[in-house]
């Protein structure tokens, strides 16, 4: 009994990071038609923020608070400079953020000295309840996740902001006409997106240590994810993030480490196979 | 940046000025070579000497260590009138952490700058990617400088770092024990953990442990719940990791925070040096052993005046820098060079198979954590071997085992 609640808290820490880590990839996806190859650079930089908050001896809690604004100040840049640019080309866009991602993962890793390190958490240690241990910052995790993402539905599908971006997703021209600036929107939703990518980076760093190549594993399954929950919706990508965490974390327990890494790539490309559009696509074509 | 006593050091102007001419440099040349002749290279006809390694790419750190710590004893020896008489000039090529890539510049030591000697590879498919190229169409001697798992025994190939037997015949029955006689054997998935483990498995069985889990991850994996559940539910006594970076972090905190170290488990790892003391919090690690040819912590004592020397000569040139330890290769490349160096002094040539008889029994009776030889016809060297566990952060020697066996060939 103690294992089963111990494993299935695992497994629901780390869907819980995977979910965070895909609803940005999904956001900028899902409301603007353009892969992010550059998402798993932002998380690092997410990381890399609290990473410097740690070096510089302030508070490491500051840091993770600090670094979604970092990352979305950065993403801001970036799309009024060159994403923009893109979005008549989604393939194009595919090659330039993957540019833009390879540039930043070097240029950390020479910041880090090629290095991994550690941040601690904010809340260190675990707690015992029973025979079970607990990690209290895998806890937060959870609790954040839940947060950001009722959070995001909440702004994307109850506020007159997230009407607009659903606006100038569905139809720019019209949207255009009735007064609504579609570059601003761009812009804050490019943001956006690349801010809840350095919130999951932050959040996730004390738990994986910093490295450079860190957004490389995550931004795979991120995409696999997003294929697998349908682009166009809120909630397809979070599903899909949630399906391939579980998968992720409760196959080891079941089979062969490396057996189970291929199979949930094979799992979900069966089922991308069978329903190409996602398990949830609100797609409008 | 962490320095080797863990503490907290800033990135310093001056490092990132020497990592921007560093990095400068290699765009102005292109293909990441280096020559450095001696000062007074226009004296005689120099002999010239082959670095390939790992500058960049994810295990870059090891490599420039390497290259410093080449750097270091070449010039040394060419302060002191070099070999034969003649100077030393090194030639450098970057391996990139790439299989093809460096195997297109390990060529160009061999074809254009026609180098005597290489030293160089850090992973064993590395080395496995350059030696025909060096040994096989290039004729040349070739030292691999790095801990590995065994069996490489092919003429003209001289490995100067710990073998499997150098790490295990004294570290494990020393974990069983101070841990117990369960054990697990979590590994990444390539060749160096498989061999390895095959080995540990029989000294673990034949010193009366038992291993009751031997799994493999996938390189890039950084969840490990399920292996933690695995070691909790078995009762494991002794982790003897192989996983390595990126996932030796959190495994480790993971096997913390599931209550392994609070129940008396002990935790093992023979590739831990001091660039792996940032990984972790300190209390994370606290008790593992490592099992190297040297550590830091040496320097300190006073007990071995030589190492301290060492390491307050390479400080003084690569402070801030890359750090010079066992696990990365650099202790192999300094008693690979300094072995060669022997070797070719005594053959009073560099013909390859004058230099490679002469190597075959070379000594040396000073490097950093003692000395060295070469155990005559098994291409691998008797060193002296260094136990030492984790005390808040820090590593403390608990057992020195000199001139221990390579056992190989």
């Amino acid at each position: 009994m103690e294992s089963v609640l111990t494993i299935g808290f695992n497994i629901l820490s780390f869907s819980s990071i995977i979910v965070l880590v895909v609803l940005g990839l999904g956001v900028i996806a899902s409301m603007m038609r353009i892969f992010n190859f550059a998402h798993g650079e932002f998380m690092l930089l997410g990381g890399y923020t609290t990473y410097l908050f740690y070096i510089w001896n302030m508070p490491i809690w500051l840091g993770i608070l600090a670094a979604p604004f970092v990352v979305a100040f950065v993403g801001l840049i970036l799309e009024r400079t060159i994403i923009h640019r893109f979005y008549a080309a989604p393939i194009v866009a595919m090659l330039g953020t993957y540019a833009i991602g390879v540039m930043i993962r070097e240029s950390v890793r020479g910041l880090i000295g090629g290095l991994y390190h550690q941040v601690p958490e904010p809340l260190v240690g675990f707690f015992v309840i029973g025979d079970i241990s607990v990690s209290k910052w895998r806890a937060v995790v959870i609790l954040v996740t839940i947060l950001v993402v009722s959070g995001s539905y909440y702004l994307l599908k109850k506020t007159s902001f997230g009407l607009r971006i659903r606006a100038a997703l569905e139809n720019p021209e019209l949207a255009r006409v009735s007064g609504i600036s579609t570059s601003q929107i761009y812009a804050a939703t490019f943001s956006f997106g690349a801010g809840l990518a350095g919130l999951a980076g932050a959040m996730m760093v004390p738990l994986f240590t910093l490295y450079a190549d860190m957004g490389v594993r995550f931004l795979i399954q991120g995409f696999l994810a997003v294929m697998l929950g349908g682009i166009g919706s809120f909630e397809g990508p979070v599903l899909g993030g949630a399906i391939i965490g579980v998968l992720t974390a409760g196959l080891p327990h079941l089979v062969n480490p490396v057996l189970a890494d291929v199979l949930v790539f094979v799992i979900a490309i069966i089922a991308v196979k069978l329903k190409p559009a996602g398990l949830l696509s609100m797609r409008r074509e | 940046m962490t320095d080797d006593t863990g503490r907290k050091t800033e990135v310093t102007r001056r490092h990132l000025l020497q990592t921007a001419m560093w990095t400068s440099a290699a765009v102005a040349t292109g293909a990441g070579s280096w020559v450095i002749p001696a000062r007074w290279a226009s004296a005689a006809d120099p002999i010239k000497v082959g670095i390939a390694t790992d500058l960049t790419g994810p295990i870059g750190f090891a490599g420039n260590a390497n290259a410093n710590i080449a750097k270091l004893v070449v010039d040394d020896i060419n302060d002191n009138g070099g070999i034969l008489g003649r100077p030393l000039e090194i030639h450098i090529e970057d391996t990139a952490s790439n299989e093809s890539v460096a195997v297109g510049n390990v060529r160009k030591l061999i074809q254009r700058d026609r180098v005597d000697v290489v030293l160089g590879g850090i992973t064993s498919s590395m080395r496995n990617a350059i030696k025909d190229v060096i040994v096989g169409r290039g004729r040349t001697l070739y030292i691999y400088p790095q801990l590995y798992e065994g069996r490489e025994c092919t003429p003209y190939i001289f490995c100067t770092g710990p073998t499997p037997a150098q790490q295990c015949d004294e570290l494990i029955p020393w974990l069983i024990q101070n841990g117990g006689k369960r054990f697990a054997l979590p590994s990444a998935n390539y060749v160096w953990p498989h061999v390895l483990n095959e080995y540990a498995r029989k000294v673990i069985e034949n010193s009366g442990g038992e291993v009751v889990l031997e799994e493999y991850y996938p390189l890039d994996q950084v969840e490990y719940s399920a292996t933690v559940n695995k070691i909790m539910n078995e009762n494991v006594d002794v982790v003897f990791n192989t996983v390595i970076p990126p996932g030796v972090g959190p495994f480790i905190k993971q096997l913390y925070e599931a209550g392994f170290q609070k129940r008396g488990g002990r935790l093992s790892c023979v590739y831990y040096d001091e660039n792996t003391v940032s990984l972790n919090a300190a209390h994370e690690w606290e008790g593992l052993a490592s099992c190297l040819d040297y550590f830091r912590v040496l320097t300190r004592e006073g007990d071995d005046p030589f190492s301290a020397k060492l390491a307050a000569a390479y400080d003084e040139r690569y402070s801030g820098s890359v750090l010079f330890t066992a696990g990365s290769a650099a202790t192999g490349m300094y008693r690979g060079l300094k072995l060669w160096e022997a070797a070719v002094n005594e053959a009073g040539n560099v013909d390859r198979d004058d230099v490679a008889a002469a190597l075959d029994h070379a000594k040396i009776s000073e490097g950093p954590g003692g000395p060295a030889e070469m155990v005559p016809g098994k291409w691998h060297c008797r060193m002296n071997m260094y136990i030492a566990v984790a005390k808040a952060g820090q590593y403390e020697v608990i057992s020195r085992s000199p001139m221990v066996d390579p056992k190989e060939c």
